[in-house]
């Protein structure tokens, strides 16, 4: 019969693409689900694309061997997430320097098969003489000074979004992330797992309103963006947040006890989303919703 | 004359005071200060001014207040938003950025405006201090029409002769034309202001000068608490307070839970 593939794959098997070694992008709003399933796999030595708290979870779990960020910013009182810090300053894990405008020049480039993409920022700055990957070039029409920017290509770009049909139709509510389409057109595969699966007929009504076509895989994962937000459907759980920064901060001290209690309890013991869940509690996720 | 006004009650007002009607204010995560100027200003004397938190744009001129963001981008202090636009695209129309005005941190700031987000310690492999990074900071000060440093701490770890790191550019080693020659369109840094006093750039050298204490404060703490040789004229005067009017603005319309003032 002539069927039409479905993309739809449980959290597990999308996880699977994603191995030890790998450079993967993580978007905004925060694909957890995936994240502490690569914690929970423990895959090591990755190259991530990511900011903030999901970048430090990754760290502080050590699956991280090299961070492609523009801002590890803390919150909660810490000018830097706990993790990255001791991290980046122990050398465990690798810095490659940048900022949002070469990032953004570097997906692009990667996702327009480009050697590099040109962009101002960052000229006269330390960037380009602590990250060699950056080469300062006169360009060849006017003579200014620029950066080149190299390709920045995710193997796997993993991001969570409102909606998605089984063939990879993604529709946000609220815009489309921070970077996300971005990394989705730079990165050889992307797993968008999603609040719900709405049916194709709904996506065809208004294309227009797709913002991701054709994702590789689909993941159902309602919560899935626990502890951070997901437009349309809950916002950040800041205690919760809190709880792991508390523990992290103590680890950046010497006293690692409760960030492992953290990590077991939350990303190692946890077989699937719904356990996770519970553990979490019905409670606290509804007292989530938007107002 | 109010004297009950916090430090960071009288930054916020000095800033607020800089700002002009039809500029597009450009404030990023985390800084209290301008956070609260950029709000103020716009209902005070600014029905035009287009505020962008990240990548969301508003004019909320009408209301009557605009309160302060929960938590560090608490989304839904943006929800009036009239459109936003992605990290990827926030730099789509650089070129029409002379009228954007930009407020920036550091973990360090050097005489000549330069600022470090990045780390502290000579060895970049082995950094004593690593900073949370640039975020969208060097291109923003590339382009901005102006920008402002404002520190929550004035002292010499951080007021410094030279970064470490630099992660935007200020006025480079200086000179008048430090921009100019690596080709930067943007106007650079115009004062920078911390809780002891307001900082300009002298026109020539562009190298940090005292501009104004704040009430209380000598010039001999200000050059004290500085980590390099500031420009000092023959005669600095006071930051201006706050006026009754415009604290109460700031208490009332603004910082609703006082957080300028803890």
């Amino acid at each position: 019969m002539n069927q039409r593939r479905e993309r739809i794959l449980d959290e597990d098997a999308a996880s699977q693409w994603i191995e030890s070694g790998m450079t993967i992008a993580i978007g905004q709003p925060t694909p957890m689900a995936l994240v502490r399933s690569l914690i929970r796999r423990g895959v090591k030595n990755l190259t991530v694309v990511d900011a903030g708290f999901s970048l430090d979870l990754l760290v502080a779990a050590r699956c991280v061997r090299k961070v492609v960020s523009y801002y590890a910013g803390g919150g909660f009182g810490n000018p830097v997430t706990p993790a990255f810090r001791r991290a980046a300053e122990s050398r465990e894990i690798e810095v490659w320097e940048c900022e949002e405008g070469i990032l953004c020049a570097g997906l692009q480039a990667a996702a327009q098969a480009l050697p590099f993409l040109p962009w101002r920022g960052g000229v006269g700055t330390s960037i380009p003489e602590v990250n060699r990957d950056l080469k300062i070039f006169k360009d060849p029409i006017s003579g200014e000074t620029l950066i080149a920017v190299p390709p920045i290509k995710p193997d796997v770009a993993i991001l969570h979004a409102a909606h998605a049909d089984a063939y990879g139709n993604v529709q946000h509510i609220g815009g489309p992330g921070w970077i996300d389409l971005f990394m989705y057109r730079a990165a050889d595969r992307t797993i968008v797992q999603v609040e719900k699966i709405i049916s194709n007929e709904e996506v065809r009504a208004d294309g227009w309103k797709t913002t991701i076509p054709a994702a590789d895989a689909i993941v159902r994962a309602p919560f899935g963006a626990h502890p951070f937000y997901s437009r349309g459907y809950y916002l950040q759980d800041n205690d919760h947040l809190r709880e792991y920064n508390d523990a992290a901060n103590s680890a950046g001290r010497g006293e690692s006890k409760s960030l492992d209690a953290y990590l077991d309890r939350y990303c190692r013991e946890p077989v699937a989303l719904g356990d996770y869940l519970e553990r979490v509690g019905i409670k606290r996720l509804l007292a989530l919703h938007e107002y | 004359m109010d004297a009950s006004y916090t430090i960071p009650e009288l930054m916020t007002v000095f800033l607020a005071r800089e700002l002009n009607d039809g500029e597009t204010l450009r404030v990023g995560v985390a800084s209290p200060v301008p956070e609260a100027a950029v709000r103020l200003a716009h209902l005070t004397h600014g029905p035009n001014m287009e505020l962008v938190f990240l990548g969301a744009r508003m004019n909320v001129a009408h209301l009557d207040t605009i309160p302060m963001p929960a938590y560090g981008w608490d989304r839904r202090v943006v929800r009036w938003a009239e459109s936003y636009s992605d990290t990827g695209h926030r730099f789509d129309r650089v070129k029409d950025w002379s009228k954007h005005v930009f407020f920036i941190g550091g973990v360090q700031v050097d005489a000549f405006g330069n600022t470090n987000l990045i780390g502290i310690g000579s060895d970049y492999q082995r950094l004593k201090f690593r900073g949370p990074g640039s975020v969208g900071t060097p291109t923003l000060s590339t382009h901005v029409g102006r920008y402002y440093i404002v520190l929550n701490s004035h002292s010499p770890r951080v007021l410094v002769e030279r970064c470490d790191y630099v992660s935007a550019y200020g006025w480079g080693t200086g000179g008048a034309d430090a921009r100019t020659k690596l080709g930067l369109p943007g106007g650079g840094p115009r004062l920078c202001v911390t809780p002891l006093a307001v900082m300009d750039f002298a026109e020539d050298s562009r190298r940090m000068r005292l501009k104004s204490v704040h009430p209380g404060v000598s010039i001999d703490t200000v050059r004290r608490e500085t980590g390099f040789e500031l420009i000092i004229p023959a005669s600095v005067p006071e930051t201006a307070p706050p006026s009754t009017e415009e604290l109460q603005a700031l208490r009332t319309r603004v910082d609703l839970d006082g957080r300028l003032r803890r």
